[in-house]
């Protein structure tokens, strides 16, 4: 490709990117969060962890911008601490359920035959159980450290990855570039990771991308049942754990952490319906 | 037809038999037993005494052994560690009041998804479309236990319309307005974050219609538009909403483990984490086992009443 038509088509793709000021509007929201989750903390005189029981359960003013919860500890920077918390494990997660869904889905519809009837049987078992029922029993096994609570989620995710990724790699196993790879000698992983894996990506950012926000939700739900991230730790999710108890006394500090989690989700969301319009261009949704 | 229907129930059964190997071991796996082992009160030999009235003294390859032997020959899911009660019976009693969410839900999620699917539809593009957009995003993002928090600050703790938690009275004392009372709050949180999936369904399946030959045709033929959508487009566009009862039957599972903690209703989720926190391994095998079996019967209904509404479709 000459320089001027690289040029061009970059041009291109900007322009449809313009088209979508949603999923603009979206990611900049992201990388604000982002940003100040890991950096606000620098700033923020608070420390999370830190309790006050003669301020507890304090209405947001100067000092104490969202107030204090029920030990009297700083909303917001447990809001900061408990975002970083939570994006992690979301992101995690993701990539978690992203890399073992292509991972077998890929393998059942490349290979077919024997070893799909037997993986896409596994699928099928785990699409069965409602994710959270699988999630409760695997957290009730492995505990409740964060890397499990990781692991655990993205558990809950892959099924769905895995079939996605089936479709695709049968789909192109019986394409020419595949069977021409193959004549020159390209053994069967150099031709699932070099050939087709680059084909999937576009599908598997989509789904990866609203999968973050599903994994954000999953994770606060079973940390608000207790059974996810555990306090002291901060996570959006634990911190609504014992919100409920003080609703009469102060349902603020019940609707902070929920705000933040619907907003990132939101997010997630809106980008990932963005991408989806941006790399089909046929779709109407 | 009969051929495909015992293929699909032997795959059912498989698929449900891999569950509960895989249940199984999994929670055999887990430190610690059950709960109502760790007795320091409780002498050596009672504890022995309790560890072999629940086999636990063999391995567990024998115990599953045991157990699929009298779930198959019996009907029977074993003995509850903690409650002392046939597993069972307590699915059997939580089941009736996780269905009463569960369905309710689903009506109002249906009920509103395919209203708000079909304006979208029709108005693919224009505002109406963009404002059920919003509505859609906004169920898919909203972690719909905070919508449950929320909503009972505003309708039990304000205005002090509704009950915040409980299922209401059972039994003889139990009338219908109290017990939807009950309902309204909890299927109503729930079928807000279920309606995105219906309403995604309904608009693709509607849009997809208005763009197909006999539509174009019957507006070719001057009929109007009205006739057209009604007569035409509608009652095609209905058939594929089938099939997201059985996208959601899974989805209002795990919801409502989570909606059931939140308003106090006692049903299967609250069983499951009871359950798990207690490390009870029948409950948990039997309720995981029993939501296997209602989303994988859900499926199969649904492929079928797929065949009978939709004459395309063959099953062979």
């Amino acid at each position: 490709m000459t320089e001027p038509q690289a040029l061009a088509k970059r041009r291109k793709l900007w322009r449809r990117i313009r088209r979508q000021p949603l999923g603009l509007t979206a990611f900049a929201v992201l990388m604000i969060l982002i940003l100040t989750v890991t950096l606000g903390p620098l700033a923020w005189p608070f420390d999370p962890d830190r309790a006050n029981p003669l301020n507890n359960l304090a209405p947001p003013d100067g000092t104490h911008w969202l107030g204090t919860d029920e030990l009297g500890r700083d909303v917001f920077a447990r809001i900061l601490a408990g975002g970083r918390v939570s994006l992690a494990v979301g992101i995690f997660s993701m990539l978690v359920g992203l890399t073992i869904g292509t991972a077998i889905g890929g393998s059942a519809g490349y290979f077919g035959g024997r070893t799909e009837a037997v993986l896409m049987r596994l699928v099928d078992v785990f699409m069965a159980i409602p994710a959270f029922f699988l999630i409760l029993v695997i957290v009730t096994t492995f505990g409740n450290h964060p890397v499990t609570v990781i692991v655990t989620v993205g558990l809950g995710f892959w099924a769905q990855m895995a079939r996605v990724a089936h479709a695709e790699f049968s789909r192109f196993r019986r394409h020419e570039f595949v069977e021409a790879s193959r004549a020159l000698g390209g053994s069967h992983p150099r031709i699932m990771l070099r050939h087709i894996l680059p084909q999937v990506v576009p599908q598997a950012t989509v789904l990866a991308t609203l999968g973050v926000g599903w994994a954000i939700l999953t994770e606060a739900a079973l940390s608000y049942l207790g059974l996810g991230i555990q306090p002291p730790l901060a996570s959006w999710g634990n911190m609504l754990q014992n919100a409920q108890q003080y609703l009469w006394l102060n349902p603020l500090i019940a609707i902070w952490p929920g705000l933040f989690i619907g907003l990132t989700v939101l997010a997630f969301n809106l980008l990932g319906n963005s991408l989806r319009d941006l790399l089909d261009p046929r779709g109407d949704s | 037809m009969t051929g495909y229907l015992i293929r699909r129930i032997a795959q059912g059964i498989l698929v449900l038999f891999l569950v509960s190997i895989f249940t199984f071991f999994l929670i055999n796996l887990a430190p610690g037993g059950p709960s109502s082992l760790v007795d320091f009160s409780s002498t050596a030999a009672e504890r022995e005494a309790r560890l072999a009235r629940f086999e636990l003294d063999r391995s567990p390859v024998e115990r599953y052994g045991l157990w699929l032997t009298a779930l198959v020959t019996r009907g029977d899911l074993g003995t509850s560690i903690n409650q002392g009660l046939p597993v069972t019976d307590l699915l059997l009693q939580r089941l009736g009041t996780t269905l009463r969410l569960a369905l309710g839900a689903l009506a109002l999620a249906v009920a509103f998804g395919v209203t708000l699917g079909i304006l979208a539809g029709l108005h693919h593009n224009r505002w109406p479309d963009h404002v059920v957009s919003v509505i859609s995003t906004l169920g898919m993002s909203i972690p719909n236990f905070w919508l449950g928090i929320v909503a009972i600050i505003v309708f039990s703790v304000n205005l002090g319309w509704l009950p915040a938690s409980g299922s209401g009275p059972i039994g003889q004392r139990a009338d219908l307005a109290t017990s939807l009372r009950h309902l309204a709050l909890p299927a109503g949180v729930l079928a807000f974050s279920l309606m995105p999936n219906v309403i995604r369904v309904t608009r693709a399946a509607l849009l997809e219609v208005l763009r197909s030959d006999y539509v174009r045709t019957a507006t070719a033929k001057g009929i109007r538009r009205r006739a057209v959508v009604l007569k035409h487009a509608l009652r095609n566009a209905l058939i594929p909403i089938v099939s997201i009862v059985g996208l959601i039957t899974t989805v209002l599972f795990s919801g409502s483990v989570v909606i059931e903690s939140v308003f106090g209703w006692p049903g299967l989720g609250r069983l499951a984490i009871e359950a798990a926190n207690g490390r009870d391994y029948p409950v948990i095998l039997g309720v995981t086992l029993l939501a296997g079996t209602v989303v994988v019967t859900v499926n199969l209904i649904v492929d079928l009443t797929y065949a009978v509404i939709d004459p395309r479709v063959r099953h062979d």
